[in-house]
């Protein structure tokens, strides 16, 4: 299933149930403000989001429901138990509908009709207005109704009108005409008029609704939509409402033959707009085949005498617009009324002998007055009835619990390891093989479900990637306007998964980067364009799972780096020696833009540059454990990689011993572990190296470094713990190697905060505390040392 | 690359979206007797439509796409106000 769509059902089953509580609530105590601001704001949530799918109907039925709403919120109706009990029915159906689409991803078929009789019941006690616009809609009889042709045809151009009528009466067919005017801010709903129209099947003609006046070019809004459009085409009323299914407010529809508009060139006046024959007929004949139509058109004849008697006196537009649903209802029921020019009166009165006349039609079972139809649904969801589960249950967990629950995951693993120990024991000290198979039986048990158990919890806090991207794509239209770059952003892999602390973590470093990235490495549209360039520039974030490890990419094809620029640079800021200057190859000049102060940009802007980017950028990702790499091809871009570790709770750490004492060391540092004699321990200048296949490699007494005094047995070998920082590969002298192991890492704190040369502690399973290295500083120091 | 812009002439290609209206619009702004190839459009923005009435660049080929050709371009054609022009047929 769409993730978007789960997500809506997950959080419709929460909205539907606290609308469900406010209503019930609010009929004990219908004065409650709060309470009906509460239900109002669930309901308008769920119309909102309901939006970005593909269900009109269920949109159209939430939307009835919170203008109902509203019209309580805003005092303009009490809440009665009828109305609460139509509330609780369109929520029912509406749980209905979601559990169906949990497992269809569609609304069911029935779902047009269900729905449309409630609305009409929902918009009831608000005038019915907006009731006419569906039923005459979704109802239309089967023979067209000719409509009146309105104004705006004179906009579509006289000769070809003149074609048409002609064409259409010696054919007798009928063409519909539509005039689609969208609001001014529609671009901002990233709606497209025009391509709208442009999906009109069998377009015939399409023109233009110009402004009255077009602004002043300097004034001229581009983001305003000014314009408007007619449309003639022969598609049927059925294709065109479902074309325009989510701008009705902005489309008028209507049907025209021949002499319509023949009427309308000449200028003279239709001889009854309703009063057509074949219309009648047509109505008739379908009314008698459909009894819900004239159900509906009965419940909207009651809808519209109660608005009429509902007290507040209904002018203008609302007036007229009720008059014409009384229109439509009434041709439905084959009892056409004149309701040319209407006033309350008379309309009032129409309605009156019009509900007599219509109930006790002879041939059809009379329709149910409204109570019992309303009363209907509330059986129909009864409270007991679990109608379908809506989405799947989604707990909200708050962020801590999963944070302790982890760490207690951690502490069963080293409780776990402990019995090894156990066992060891057992054969050892109690002289007891029997005893110890056991427990080592039991241990392999244990380990099984701790391991499981510790994969759940972090599936519990994996988070795809597109979290941490999501900020980006505004984040880079905003500065790439400021900086006046023209930049398109590509986004690859964001559903790779990585813990959530990783990406929380990684947000930063990456803001820095695309930032860099905007304001050094890309250049204007025009120097792009001179460098034959395509003027808009690209930058691309990837991410992929490599193994227990993600990697995140951030590339744009930029001016890339000037590798002799940024050596000059370092050597004037003091960061190179001379002889680096001469001697340091491309790629790892490319490398010193990592190096505390560096700044190339010539000038300091706003956005980057203040010389605290890189280095920020690479300490804060080495402190989660992860690498950074540069790579960049000069005029081509540059491209920065970011490898993370795919979670941060367990590390995995090898354990060495040394002058007596055990020390970690991250096993993604380690390439390999050698032993040699000691006789090929050669001295380069003042450095102990080993040559490794061909490779010098220094070598660092890690005894002597961390100020241990140790000194190796003369005879035995020497154990060597080769690890890679930087590309580098240095030897690390030990005193023994042991195994690896998974620990929780707990950072220094306290007083112990200062030692930099260990990143953490962490307690082994048999009670002893491991001091797990940070080999950075500790290769500093050996530095520092020498 | 939806909008090529050059000094007098802009083309627009594939489908232009809203994105490229305000670039369109600033160009034709600064620019003096503009002139807009369409040729290889298949799409314009409605933004970029309204632009292009209110400026009124010369359309220096008309697109092959067939709803813009046969319905949109006559409209851009015979926009001086009023009545479209009866033989705003593409040439």
């Amino acid at each position: 299933m769409n993730p978007l769509l789960a997500q809506f059902l997950a959080e419709a089953a929460d909205l539907l149930s606290q609308v469900d509580e406010g209503l019930l609530q609010l009929e004990r105590d219908p004065s409650d403000p709060e309470l009906v601001n509460e239900v109002f704001r669930a309901a308008h949530t769920f119309k909102g989001s309901s939006g970005l799918f593909d269900f009109p109907e269920l949109t159209r039925l939430t939307h009835a429901a919170e203008d109902l709403l509203d019209a309580v919120r805003s005092g303009k109706l009490s809440l009665d138990s009828g109305m609460t009990d139509d509330l609780l029915a369109a929520f029912d159906l509406i749980r209905g509908w979601l559990a169906y689409v949990t497992t269809h991803e569609r609304l069911p078929a029935t779902a047009g009709p269900a729905g449309q009789s409630l609305i009409v019941k929902l918009r009831g006690p608000l005038g019915g207005e907006q009731a006419t616009v569906n039923p005459s809609a979704a109802t239309v009889p089967a023979g067209p109704v000719i409509d009146r042709a309105p104004d705006w045809l004179s906009l579509f151009d006289e000769e070809w009108l003149e074609k048409s009528a002609t064409w259409l009466s010696s054919t007798s067919a009928t063409m519909r005409f539509i005039r689609f005017t969208p609001d001014q801010g529609c671009f901002f709903r990233a709606e497209d008029p025009l391509h709208l129209v442009s999906q009109v099947p069998a377009l015939a003609q399409l023109d233009l609704i110009q402004p009255f006046e077009w602004p002043p070019p300097e004034e001229y809004d581009e983001y305003a939509c000014l314009i408007g459009f007619v449309l003639a085409t022969r598609a049927a009323r059925g294709e065109l409402d479902y074309l325009f299914r989510y701008v009705p407010d902005q489309i008028e529809i209507v049907e025209l033959n021949g002499d319509a508009i023949r009427r309308h060139l000449t200028g003279e006046e239709p001889p009854e707009p309703r009063a057509d024959e074949s219309a009648v007929a047509a109505a008739a004949q379908s009314q008698a085949e459909n009894l819900e139509l004239a159900r509906d058109a009965y419940a909207i004849l009651t809808a519209a005498q109660r608005s009429l008697t509902f007290g507040e006196s209904l002018t203008g537009v609302r007036l007229s617009a009720v008059a014409r649903s009384v229109a439509a209802a009434a041709a439905a029921l084959g009892v056409p009324v004149e309701t040319a020019d209407p006033d309350a009166e008379t309309l009032n009165a129409q309605l009156t002998s019009l509900l007599t006349e219509a109930r006790p039609t002879p041939d059809e079972t009379p329709p149910p007055p409204p109570p019992v139809e309303r009363a209907a649904p509330v059986d129909r969801g009864r409270a007991d009835d679990p109608g379908g589960q809506v989405g799947t249950r989604i707990l909200k967990v708050d962020q801590e619990k999963v944070d302790h629950l982890m760490e207690l995951v951690g502490e069963l693993n080293v409780a776990k390891n402990g019995l090894t120990f156990l066992a060891d024991a057992a054969e050892e000290e109690f002289g007891s093989r029997v005893l110890s198979r056991r427990i080592k039986d039991q241990y392999s048990g244990l380990h099984r479900i701790a391991e499981e158990l510790q994969a759940a919890v972090m599936d519990v806090r994996m988070l795809p990637l597109s979290v941490a991207f999501s900020r980006f794509p505004r984040l880079i239209r905003d500065l790439s306007r400021r900086l006046g770059k023209t930049v398109e952003l590509v986004t690859e892999g964001e559903d790779t998964m990585a813990d959530k602390d990783v990406i929380e973590a990684l947000g930063d470093p990456l803001v820095h980067l695309v930032r860099n990235s905007l304001d050094h490495g890309i250049e204007t549209s025009a120097d792009r364009q001179a460098a034959g360039k395509a003027p808009a520039a690209r930058i691309t974030l990837t991410a992929v799972a490599d193994g227990d490890a993600v990697i995140v990419e951030i590339a744009d094809d930029g001016r890339g780096i000037d590798p002799d620029k940024v050596k000059r640079k370092a050597y004037e800021k003091g960061l190179i020696s001379e002889e680096e200057l001469e001697t340091l190859t491309d790629s790892d000049a490319v490398d010193l833009v990592f190096r505390p102060g560096f700044s190339t940009a010539d000038q300091v802007s706003d956005l980057s540059g203040r010389g605290v980017g890189m280095d920020a950028v690479r300490a804060s990702v080495e402190k989660l454990g992860g690498a950074v790499t540069m790579r960049s091809q000069l005029g081509r871009g540059t491209s920065t990689r970011l490898r993370l570790p795919l979670s941060m709770a367990v590390t995995q750490v090898m354990v060495v011993s040394v002058a007596g004492q055990r020390f970690g060391i991250p096993v993604d540092l380690v390439v390999e572990t050698v032993r040699v004699p000691s006789g090929e321990l050669g001295r380069v200048l003042h450095q102990d190296v080993v040559v490794l296949r061909g490779e010098v490699v220094p070598v660092i007494d890690l005894a002597r470094a961390l100020d241990m005094p140790w000194t190796a047995d003369p005879a035995a070998d020497r154990a060597i713990l080769i690890v890679s920082m930087h590309g580098q590969r240095v030897g690390l002298l030990v005193e023994q190697f042991h195994r690896e192991v998974d620990v929780i890492l707990k950072p220094m704190e306290g007083l112990l905060a200062y030692a930099d040369e260990f990143s953490g502690t962490a307690l082994l399973g048999d009670g002893l505390v491991l001091l797990v290295l940070n080999m950075k500083e500790v290769l500093s120091l050996a530095a520092r040392a020498q | 690359m939806p909008l090529e812009l050059n000094e007098t002439t802009a083309t627009l290609s594939d489908v232009v979206t809203v994105d490229e209206v305000e670039p369109l619009v600033a160009w034709l702004r600064t620019t003096i007797k503009p002139k807009v190839n369409l040729r290889r459009c298949n799409h314009l923005h409605t933004g970029a439509l309204q632009a292009l009435l209110l400026f009124q660049p010369r359309i220096t080929s008309s697109p092959t796409d067939a709803f813009l050709a046969t319905q949109v371009l006559p409209l851009l054609r015979g926009s001086s106000g009023g009545p479209v022009l009866p033989e705003s047929e593409p040439p």
